[in-house]
């Protein structure tokens, strides 16, 4: 192949922005995640400044790759690529035996499943309801009253997980309070919520068929309970990038590259 | 202690003693199901399909939609409903038809293992136009082959064209179910399956209309349960002994001045198929407050009998009759009589998204009705299976809100 | 030659027409499911028009129906309910065909009750010589009805020239779908589904002008590939429901779509797809959507004996609709699309909140799964209220396809 020397990813998501600049080794030289403002062109512009800076690569010099919510919002980008296809090839790149990738975001959640050269022949994407994102945890961690990076490690306390059957956010909203209001502890609701959420993630992977070991990308694959009520449900072990945000970058900067 | 004060202090509602017998008789129609589906000789059919013809040819019967009612009671709703929406089944659909497809993929996984496996699929959209994509979706699972049934819609007067229609589809069904079984349909036998079927209509009818009484003798979930033998037994020698027993109570009931309730304040309309997942919470938490249901629009569909001298031809007129199959002037027509022959105070009408053909129009209709009869009514929304569209809190603020009405 | 015809320039004459020919005193009767008996209506001096969804419906519907009415039937209530919809005399509601629309009409009749409007009831069974005689009943029923509304009578010299008329727009219709199948870069899909929807929005004669003049420029570009006959053979395996093997098709299109799923507005959805990168309107081999392939293959009315009876039995003849009885059938028919038109990826497109389509979706998908050809469903509204996510599942499975 031709290539390129360098490739730049840059994943605009509903949340956060990422970026990763690598070099012909897939060598990654530069990354970083910040928190999105209101405008994706603006947060490009920003990451890429802080690629260039950190790598020393003049990166808007070179090939970029934009995906995620606001991939046709990127100045400079040579192409934009759905982030089902990045997050394939980021995946795929780190781990080559996996054939199925859950990926929960803010707004949304995927189901992929991964051919053995890491492209996506497969995939579901929820629909308008929210329950099955990010967003969801959002809410419901305001409702408990703890900070999002509170609400997994809570629900890991839980002996007996109160049952959330609502799969729609604004139900599931009331319903919270409701078991808030019938005396459950926090723990067993925070836990509530995640089993509820990683059942409709689940429903999702049905309809795409669950091939393990089953790789989990997204910020909320940081989330600690997420992962344990996904694993079981899916009754599968989870495999997790180290930094399961920066898939969908590295997946565009290998792109770039080719 | 405390137990035994308990147990002494009276409910808020009373328990039928023919309870017993229903159990009963409903085991012996699942085992009857069991044994017909080992045979080979097992239809499923929908409520309102003409069952008395099947079973005037010998063919043993099981009724998915109750079988919903029976996954909803036991609070199976979301995970067979789950199975199905793996498949590729939109949440936006029919939950009886999803928890009817979860169980088909996971028998054992459902209550009861499972409907038996069926030979042949009988739908008829007289009460609704799911039944038949909810059957056809059965039947790529199960091989089954489906016998629509088709009864069009009407709005007033069956028009001749349509009673021809329906007729031919009645001559269609003998010649699928003859082939498909191969049994022939005996005129003998069906004068016997219709006049059983009739005489259990009539006892069913008389339970509904004691209910004018007041105190009235059965609250909404107790007509919900009874009315299991003549949704799935309608044309079978026995199943009139139980609503001989059933009419007896209600008739004890009445001459005692016992009511289906302790303490009986204001009495409701109830529109709708109920949320079987938390039927006995519902009723009886409004039992304790003096609400009874001594009507409802959804039991009261089984009340035509087939008879004269054409068998075949009241069958069309009865199946194509049904509360579900007219128009929305006749729903409520159907509910200012029941309201007004019930003496009610006013009704809730339950707006389930699974249930299209039940449901929209029931924001014109509450109006409409309030307008006829002057009693007030609120809509609530949610589901009768799936209970993840059920929102216990805001249902029971605009319940409340209506009772505060009559305060 | 590449034929380009932008489609809003087409909706925008078709709109224009359809308020010249109000101005002019036309008589406009609309109607909401496709199988309509177009030519019935023309026959009592009514200009036949389908009431289209339209992007911008905010809101209006929410104190007569609830959110579980079908998008489809909520969007054209709301249009009423903020005022519109004026250019309509009446507004025809089906029965039988699902639960929404019948029971929308009932709410529709209760909130609006100076509107005139009618019902045909549709038979929902697999078509025989009874749901034929059933439906020529109800057309003589709704003859009846419009005549005693409008006191417009029945006229047989009306009734021919209606025949003659959408005969010759839909045989040109046919023969253009088939031609793109043959070479598809010969036509824009957005071209085609325009015309379609001059033809839904008005059956009139400058329509079949149009059509004619993109038919004759087409055929003769064509001419220089492949084999006019082939063409026909091609329509007319269309109309039997039973495809022939074609051969070779073009290889310059590596990426072959099917779109499939009920009542769907093939316009928008041309233009929602175009404005998906990486999407050429070439990939589009062809749609099997009501409002497209199904409006344009239903067969010629005979002129010979009732014309209600006749009239029936064309409608009947089309392709079946989700709606009714016959899904294997259907599925049937779109295994050998798939497999003889080589498609090597399907769309199946559902209106949110409709049960019909919901529910055939997973078959469909089932279907293309054996004959291993990936799907993408896409649950669609008509204001595309989930544009983002929708574009994002198209672009995604062109990138599984590449």
């Amino acid at each position: 192949m031709g290539g390129h020397t360098f490739g730049i990813g840059l994943d605009i998501g509903s949340t956060t922005a990422k970026g990763v600049l690598i070099d012909e080794t897939r060598k990654i030289l530069a990354q970083h995640i910040q928190s999105m403002g209101a405008s994706a062109a603006a947060a490009g512009r920003e990451v890429l400044g802080v690629l260039t800076e950190v790598s020393g690569v003049q990166a808007s010099d070179h090939k970029i790759v934009g995906t995620g919510y606001g991939r046709a919002m990127i100045e400079k980008s040579s192409e934009n690529v759905t982030e089902i296809t990045c997050h394939s090839i980021g995946v795929n790149s780190l781990n080559p035996d996996i054939r199925m990738l859950v990926d929960v975001g803010g707004q949304d959640s995927k189901v992929i499943r991964i051919s053995s050269g890491g492209r996506p022949t497969d995939f579901e994407i929820n629909d308008k309801c929210s329950a099955g994102t990010g967003r969801f945890l959002e809410v419901m961690a305001h409702v408990l009253e703890v900070s999002i990076n509170e609400l997994g490690p809570l629900a890991l306390q839980s002996e007996s997980p109160s049952k959330i059957s609502s799969t729609c956010t604004v139900f599931a909203e009331s319903e919270v309070v409701g078991r808030i209001g019938s005396g459950d502890s926090p723990a067993d609701i925070a836990a509530g919520v995640h089993m509820a959420m990683a059942s409709k993630i689940g429903t999702l992977a049905k309809r795409v068929g669950i091939i393990k070991p089953v790789g989990l990308t997204g910020g909320v694959a940081l989330n600690p309970a997420f992962r344990h009520y996904l694993s079981e449900n899916l009754e599968a072990e989870i495999w997790i990038p180290e930094l399961p945000q920066l898939t969908g970058a590295l997946g565009a900067a290998i792109l770039a590259l080719q | 202690m405390i137990a035994v004060t308990e147990q002494k202090k009276e409910k808020a509602y009373r328990l039928l003693k023919s309870s017993a017998l229903l159990q009963q008789i409903m085991f012996r129609y699942m085992m009857e199901g069991q044994i017909a589906s080992e045979e080979g000789n097992l239809a499923w059919v929908t409520s309102g399909f003409p069952v008395e013809i099947p079973v005037a040819m010998n063919i043993g019967i099981s009724y998915p939609e109750q079988y919903g009612a029976v996954v909803g009671s036991q609070r199976m709703g979301p995970e067979l409903c789950g199975f199905a929406e793996g498949l590729g089944y939109s949440q936006e659909l029919c939950s009886y038809a999803r928890s009817s497809i979860g169980s088909v993929k996971h028998p054992d996984q459902s209550p009861l293992g499972g409907l038996p496996t069926p030979q042949a699929l009988l739908a008829c959209n007289n009460i609704c136009g799911t039944v038949l994509r909810w059957y056809d979706t059965v039947s790529e699972l199960t091989g089954a082959p489906v016998f629509l049934l088709d009864t069009p819609p009407l709005e007033g007067e069956q028009p001749e064209h349509h009673r021809d229609y329906v007729r031919k589809g009645l001559d269609k069904l003998v010649d699928f179910l003859e082939q498909v079984f191969g049994k022939p349909l005996a005129d003998e036998r069906m004068q016997e399956v219709a006049l059983y079927s009739t005489e259990a209509v009539g006892l069913w009818t008389q339970c509904l209309e004691a209910c004018k009484a007041k105190p009235s003798p059965l609250n909404c979930a107790d007509r919900f349960l009874t009315m299991a033998p003549i949704v799935s037994l309608r044309g079978t020698d026995y199943v009139k002994d139980f609503y001989v027993s059933l009419l007896a109570e209600v008739k004890e009931r009445i001459s005692n001045g016992v009511g289906a309730i302790k303490e009986e304040k204001i009495r409701l309309l109830w529109d709708n198929i109920p949320p079987w997942f938390t039927i006995f919470r519902f009723f009886n938490g409004l039992a304790k407050r003096g609400v009874v249901f001594p009507a409802d629009t959804y039991t009261h569909a089984w009340t035509g009998s087939i008879e004269g001298d054409n068998l075949f031809d009241s069958v069309v007129s009865i199946y194509s009759n049904v509360y579900l199959n007219k128009g929305l002037d006749a729903k409520i027509d159907k509910m200012c009589q029941l309201i007004q022959n019930y003496d009610l105070d006013g009704f809730i009408m339950f707006s389930v998204r699974s249930c299209k053909r039940y449901s929209l129009g029931q924001l014109v209709s509450k109006e409409l009705v309030t307008e006829r009869t002057g009693v007030p009514g609120v809509v609530i929304e949610g589901d009768m299976v799936d209970s993840r569209l059920f929102n216990e809190a805001q249902i029971q603020m605009r319940v409340d809100a209506l009772l505060e009405m009559f305060a | 030659m590449v034929i380009r015809m932008s489609y809003s320039r087409v909706v925008e004459q078709s709109d224009q027409a359809i308020r010249e020919l109000t101005e002019a005193g036309e008589q406009i009767l609309g109607y909401i499911y496709p199988h309509f008996p177009l030519e019935i209506a023309m026959a009592h001096g009514l200009l036949p028009s389908l009431v289209r969804t339209s992007p911008s419906a905010g809101g209006g519907y929410e104190s007569s129906l609830q959110t579980f009415a079908c998008s489809l039937t909520r969007n054209i209530f709301s249009q009423r309910a903020s005022g519109h919809l004026t250019t309509f005399s009446g507004i025809v509601f089906s029965g039988n065909t699902c639960d929404s629309l019948q029971n929308v009409g009932e709410v529709w009749r209760k909130r609006f009750p100076d509107d005139k409007t009618f019902r045909l009831t549709y038979p929902a069974a697999i078509p025989s010589e009874s749901s034929v005689t059933f439906l020529a009943e109800e057309l003589r029923k709704f003859s009846v009805a419009i005549d005693s509304e409008f006191k417009m009578p029945f006229s047989e010299e009306l009734f021919k020239d209606a025949v003659a008329l959408i005969s010759e727009i839909r045989e040109s219709l046919q023969m253009l779908y088939a031609a793109r199948v043959l070479s598809p870069k010969l036509l824009e899909y957005s071209t085609l589904s325009s015309l379609i929807t001059g033809f839904l929005t008005a059956p009139t004669t400058s329509v079949l002008d149009n059509v004619l003049e993109i038919r004759s420029s087409t055929m003769e570009d064509l001419e220089m590939q492949v084999d006019r006959d082939l063409v026909s053979e091609l329509q007319n395996a269309f109309l039997r429901k039973d495809l022939m093997d074609i051969g070779k098709f073009d290889e310059s299109i590596s990426i072959r779509l099917l779109l499939v799923g009920g009542m769907i507005e093939t316009n928008a959805l041309s233009e929602f797809l175009k404005s998906v990168p990486n999407f050429s309107e070439d990939m589009i081999i062809l749609d099997l959507l009501s409002y497209g392939f199904k409006t344009a293959f239903t067969p010629s009315i005979s002129l010979v004996g009732d014309p209600f009876e006749n009239s029936a039995r064309a409608i009947l003849g089309s392709l079946g609709e989700p709606t009714q009885e016959g899904l294997s059938d259907r599925v049937r028919f779109l295994k050998e699309i798939l497999s003889k038109l080589s498609i090597n990826g399907l769309i199946i497109c559902e209106q949110s909140f409709c049960d019909p389509d919901e529910f055939e979706a997973p078959s469909l998908a089932r279907a293309a799964e054996d004959l291993q050809v990936p799907s993408v469903r896409l649950p669609i509204d008509p204001e595309l209220s989930d544009r983002v996510r929708l574009e994002g599942r198209i672009q995604t499975f062109l990138e599984t396809l590449m």
